[in-house]
């Protein structure tokens, strides 16, 4: 257990120091479940989810599935804590609250978080999805999460 | 039981577990009622969340009760229809347990014109002691697209294609 958890933080202070958030996403088996990505761009983290056939929800449309979109928010938020501010354990989800404003057509969903508030044990993080222009976002979340 | 509900709950049950992303998850739809929907979960440790405890992710928890409200409110509908999700929060009570079950149910209560109400809870070992508790708004949108001619067409396209149909779809 112990051990673990010394692996794991050792691997987020690596992903800080190349500023490759997808080290941190490679350690949860959730984001490749679902297929999520991150890269570093003009200083902010880039999440991405590739389109994929399990990720479908509405075949006949076809769209994304909205919990995929959920899941994928509240993944990146997750992430963006991990790797923005000095946290060695996963955090855990309180609440979270997502307002869909446009389908999820089947092509690569993008996302930006932003942390609005940290305190000592609770952070807020809101989160944007998009696909074309991200001025048209399909999706925005935010979440609550205790970090101690 | 009349006969158009009879035929339709096994189409919906089809629906939501065979495709996509609820066939990834693979989860089983156990009640569908009138705006009353019930679902299991079984543990999977490719959607884990959390590596060292083992625990899932919250986003399992966001798709089972999506799709278990969803289902609920699509239940309701009088007409062809389409029911996208508004609005969902969810408030996490506590970590689901790794290794067991998780159950799901939801409820419409109350039913308008253009907007569906829902609210949904998970739980493992005791209903009155929720892993997740939830509520989600659904809009009506009646659209002649989702005709049993139109579902059938595109059926009998992903048939041939494979997932060949979805690309094209969605590019055009």
């Amino acid at each position: 257990m112990n051990t673990k958890l010394a692996q794991m933080q050792a691997d987020l202070l690596q992903a800080r120091g190349l500023a490759e958030p997808q080290k941190i996403l490679d350690i949860i088996p959730y984001s490749s479940f679902i297929g999520a990505q991150a890269r570093v761009e003009n200083e902010r983290v880039l999440y991405w989810l590739e389109r994929r056939a399990s990720n479908i929800g509405n075949p006949s449309l076809p769209a994304i599935h909205g919990g995929v979109i959920g899941g994928f928010l509240e993944l990146s938020a997750a992430i963006e804590i991990l790797y923005t501010l000095d946290v060695g354990q996963i955090p855990k989800v309180v609440d979270f609250s997502l307002d869909y404003l446009r389908p999820g057509r089947y092509k690569t969903i993008y996302a930006n978080c932003t942390v609005l508030r940290q305190g000592k044990k609770l952070v807020n993080v809101t989160a944007t999805a998009w696909q074309d222009d991200p001025q048209t976002p399909i999706a925005t979340a935010r979440c609550h999460f205790l970090i101690a | 039981m009349d006969l158009k509900l009879a035929i339709f709950k096994p189409m919906l049950k089809l629906a939501m577990e065979r495709n996509g992303h609820g066939a990834a998850l693979g989860f089983e739809l156990t009640k569908i009622g009138r705006g009353e929907v019930e679902m299991t979960f079984p543990y999977k440790e490719e959607v884990i969340g959390n590596p060292i405890t083992g625990v899932i992710h919250g986003g399992v928890i966001v798709s089972l009760l999506d799709t278990c409200c969803g289902t609920a409110a699509i239940t309701m509908l009088d007409r062809p229809a389409i029911t996208p999700t508004m609005d969902l929060r969810l408030d996490y009570m506590h970590p689901a347990e790794p290794h067991q079950p998780i159950y799901v149910s939801a409820k419409v209560y109350r039913n308008t014109s253009n907007v569906l109400f829902c609210r949904g809870s998970a739980w493992q070992d005791d209903p009155e002691n929720p892993i997740a508790h939830c509520v989600a708004t659904f809009m009506k949108v009646e659209t002649p697209s989702i005709s049993l001619g139109n579902v059938l067409r595109r059926r009998f396209n992903r048939l041939i294609r494979g997932d060949k149909a979805f690309e094209r779809e969605a590019d055009r």
